[in-house]
């Protein structure tokens, strides 16, 4: 077998075209970019000043802390979730991450966006002594006279720090060889800020060796750090606070719900850089087929995790399990469970067996905004209903059972402050980071010109792509 | 995958067509001996027939044995095909090619294995027919709502969506072996390859329809184990069995097991036919090697959520089992060496690359695992059912009898016999697709390095 080689002077060119063009749009803004940018500022105020409403009524009542707990989760489920789209296909050597691994990877940003909303969190959210059951199994016997009373604050609050911290750290990493780039070849106050987060990258043999090593090892801990913070929130700031809810399977299903909001918004993220942002070019089928194709796999594992979970609960008949049953899904939250269930798991599956729809531009992104509305309001359900449970902090929680279900918990005007302002607020830190470094991964792209070649096969021409080991 | 071997499809004809046209010196051993526990296995089959369910280690309240315990682990080893070969096939690894035909096949054997198991189990098979709702004039109606109802069906449809997969993979190749043989034979699988000439149309249809069924499998595939899973699960009155988490834990234990089982079957491959190490390369193994890490780290996050909901609960029953499970012989001593079979030998040695291509080192640790898996749903049943109860008069522990023992070997041997007699008369190592692999195949060259590379669509 003669290999194809592939020259310096073939690649040349093309190199030097993305260069030119992606930095050139890296560095224009649109009116049109600042004016959304003005937009998103005015709605982020209304959930300041919705903030401040919430923290004026204190933290003594949970109930009214429920929809603002319900947002956290929300973010953490779908910005926060989306770089694993970056990181599973960098592992897995799939080149058609490319165009889209560093937009997924500047969503790590909003984490500390979200980082701060977690810290009122910590005042709404009982301690240990109230005499719920807990995974801390706090005074259960001597042997655990040592827990804190407090674990399930500084567990979560060191894990979330942490994945914050390892994603940001890893955006950086991944940005060196193109923040070098804007160094080199941009000019303006995006260049001095790349001269400064650039360091010393000058793309010597050791520093790719070192980035790449640091790409691998910062994507799995990532990943690792995720699934964790999802079985902290899932456990200690959800389940254990609906008496009677043993359900082992939650932290799975928060985690594998991440991924496919995660999935979900980096679809929806692609469409708008595409549609809007002038990427037509970079971001194409191939990112909308392989996308879409999980997003469908990730549906089907929604309805498969929330059967599972169900099913037994259902099938046992044991009172306090009945009780969570209706609590979240027959009860007052009925309505939202059935739209969730629609946009989740029917809508994605009705839709995404069709391949013209799989395979269109559109088709995806429609069937993403669905899930991502649907994963918002199965946050809702969930923390919204968690935290109207009267039992929090009150003595009647060691009976292990709900005793009554109680009304749903409709929004106050502060809450829906909060979630508008909030998710614009995600949106705005996004959109400001994507100023400082380039949504599109320049050095990703150049360098899958060196892996892809096209040749005559038969009456066809196909495309071969290299797999280094 | 720099190790690979271009060759012409000669070449990978006679690699392939060898065990069925020359009978290596071990097979007609290997067919008596394991024919020789088939018939051990079904002479104490027939025994328990006889003499009633009395001879088996079962008592009250531990109702469940051996049987079931083995009747799990074989649907948990039949996860091994669809894993291997839709899910790879759908993803495009370009790896799975040799592999896919071995995995599809123990598939179908091991659930052959696993159904047998229960029919063993009943006491009575000739009223197996009982549990299927079809007959109105009987008026005697089984529950519906019963997982053991659900169970047929579902491992049926799984064993038909199997067999069809496998047969509709092996028809290039069946025509292949039409044409290298002659008198009655050639006949024989000139009827079995359904007039295959490999028509442009024929390759389309057939492309189509592994696609299909891979993709109509997938959803099959989870519903079996889940099923099995709900065996357990949905009871109430079991401590230890009533968890939402089993399905997921169920299916992600199977795919354990039957990735390994498929490992070690890999291995006895390469070790059996010399032919076959053109095929299948150290790489191979390397990559499989790679997915068992992913798989049993994940496993072994369910097992860890399992254990302690288990404890979350704080009811006393459960914390007596989980006692009983940790720390009381023998039980404590098999849940050691679960541990230790199942996740920490073979895991932390699958990290070493050399350990990850050494046929022998491979061998062992995907044995251990399945001996690890198998005293999981030990661990999973026994106990669980020894424990005493509100309304057991009777309790105690199990130990099974010889002719427990001997029907579980039975179950072994089948496959093993299944598996020789296959290797004999039909490929194990898929032609076709070796051979599409070989053309997709290309190199790039850049700078001083050759990177190999694939034709994508």
């Amino acid at each position: 077998m003669n290999p194809h080689v592939i020259t310096a002077k073939a690649t040349l060119d093309k190199k030097s075209k993305i260069n030119n063009t992606l930095i050139e749009r890296h560095q224009r803004s649109s009116n049109y970019f600042w004016r959304i940018i003005t937009l998103l500022s005015i709605f982020f105020i209304l959930g300041i000043v919705g903030f401040v409403m919430k923290l004026s009524s204190g933290f003594s009542d949970k109930v009214i802390w429920g929809y603002y707990a319900a947002m956290f989760a929300f973010i953490l489920t779908t910005a926060q979730a989306a770089p694993m789209v970056a990181i599973a296909p960098r592992m897995a050597k799939a080149h058609w991450r490319r165009p889209i691994s560093r937009t997924a990877e500047i969503w790590t940003i909003v984490g500390l966006f979200n980082l701060i909303l977690f810290i009122p969190l910590l005042w709404v959210l009982p301690s240990l002594e109230d005499g719920r059951r807990s995974l801390w199994f706090w005074n259960v016997a001597p042997e655990f006279h040592g827990v804190p009373v407090f674990s399930p604050h500084i567990w979560a609050t060191l894990a979330l720090c942490a994945l914050v911290f390892i994603g940001i750290l890893l955006l950086w990493v991944s940005a060196l060889p193109d923040l070098a780039l804007i160094r080199d070849k941009g000019n303006g106050w995006q260049q001095k800020i790349a001269a400064k987060l650039s360091r010393n990258w000058i793309g010597t043999s050791a520093q790719w060796h070192w980035l790449y090593h640091r790409m691998g090892i910062l994507g799995a801990l990532y990943f690792a750090m995720m699934v964790f913070v999802h079985f902290l929130i899932s456990i200690d700031f959800l389940l254990v606070l609906i008496p009677g809810w043993i359900d082992a399977l939650i932290p799975i299903t928060h985690a594998a719900n991440a991924l496919q909001a995660g999935v979900a918004t980096m679809m929806l993220t692609m469409f708008c850089l595409r549609q809007f942002g002038g990427y037509k070019d970079y971001i194409g089928h191939d990112q909308v087929w392989a996308l879409g194709k999980l997003l469908f796999a990730l549906s089907l594992l929604w309805f498969w995790f929330w059967f599972s979970s169900f099913n037994v609960l259902w099938y046992g008949k044991k009172s306090n399990e009945q009780s969570v049953i209706s609590l979240l899904m027959t009860g007052p939250y009925l309505k939202i469970f059935i739209c969730v269930f629609i946009l989740n798991f029917v809508f994605p599956l009705l839709m995404m067996i069709w391949n013209p729809v799989r395979r269109s531009f559109w088709g995806p992104p429609l069937i993403a905004s669905g899930v991502i509305i649907g994963t918002f309001l199965d946050r809702i359900r969930l923390y919204v209903a968690a935290y109207s449970v009267p039992g929090i902090g009150d003595p009647n929680v060691s009976k292990h059972e709900l005793q009554s279900i109680p009304l749903a918990h409709l929004p106050e005007i502060s809450d829906i402050f909060i979630m508008i302002g909030f998710i614009s607020g995600s949106i705005l830190v996004f959109m400001l980071a994507t100023k400082i470094i380039p949504v599109i991964n320049i050095w990703e792209q150049k360098e899958v010109v060196l892996y892809e070649i096209h040749k005559k096969f038969h009456r066809t021409e196909v495309k071969i792509l290299g797999k280094p080991d | 995958m720099q190790e690979h071997i271009q060759l012409d499809p000669k070449e990978i004809n006679d690699i392939a067509l060898s065990p069925i046209l020359e009978t290596p010196k071990w097979w007609f051993p290997a067919v008596l001996i394991s024919f020789g526990f088939i018939v051990a296995g079904l002479s104490a089959f027939f025994y328990m027939v006889y003499n009633g369910l009395g001879v088996t280690g079962l008592n009250r309240p531990v109702f469940w044995g051996f049987f079931i315990v083995n009747f799990v682990f074989w649907i948990g080893i039949s996860h091994a095909g669809i894993m291997i070969s839709a899910i790879l096939r759908l993803t495009q690894a370009e790896w799975r090619r040799p592999i896919t035909r071995a995995a599809e096949v123990l598939t179908v054997f091991s659930l052959m294995a696993a159904l047998h198991t229960p029919l063993f189990h009943v006491g009575r098979p000739w009223r197996t027919y009982w549990v299927f709702p079809y007959d109105f004039s009987r008026g005697v109606w089984p529950n519906v709502r019963s997982p053991f109802v659900w169970d047929p069906s579902a491992v049926g449809t799984y064993l038909i969506a199997s067999t069809l997969f496998v047969i509709i993979c092996l028809l290039p190749d069946l025509a292949i072996i039409r044409d290298r043989t002659t008198g009655l034979r050639s006949k024989i699988y000139g009827i079995l390859c359904l007039g295959w000439r490999g028509t442009p149309r024929q390759w389309k249809m057939q492309t189509i329809v592994g696609i299909l069924l891979s993709a109509l499998v997938l959803p099959v595939f989870v519903s079996v184990h889940s099923i099995v899973s709900w065996d357990f699960a949905v009871i109430v009155g079991v401590e230890g069995w009533h968890s939402t988490i089993f399905a997921p834990y169920f299916i992600i234990g199977a795919i354990h097991s039957g990735v390994s089982a498929v490992a070690t079957f890999m291995v006895i491959m390469m070790w059996a036919w010399k032919g076959n190490n053109k095929i299948l390369r150290p790489d191979h193994l390397d990559a499989i090697g790679r997915l068992l890490i992913i798989v049993a780290t994940t496993w072994f996050l369910f097992l860890f959520l399992e254990i302690s909901f288990a404890l979350f609960t704080l009811e006393r029953p459960e914390i007596v089992l989980r006692e009983l499970q940790f720390f009381k012989w023998p039980f404590s001593g098999l849940f050691i060496l679960f541990l230790l079979t199942a996740y920490f030998i073979p895991v932390p040695m699958w990290m070493f690359k050399k350990v990850r291509r050494s046929l022998p080192l491979m061998f062992i640790t995907t044995i251990l695992v399945n001996i690890g898996m198998w005293l999981e749903r030990f661990l999973i049943i026994v106990p669980s059912l020894s424990r005493k109860t509100p309304f057991a008069f009777d309790w105690g522990s199990y130990t099974p009898s010889i002719v427990e023992i001997l029907i579980v070997t039975e179950t072994f041997a089948f496959v093993i016999f299944g598996l020789l007699l296959f290797s004999k008369f039909l490929p194990l190592i898929p032609i076709f697709d070796i051979k599409e692999g070989m053309v997709f195949r290309d190199e790039i060259k850049i700078g001083r390095r050759t990177v190999p590379a694939s034709i994508r669509e």
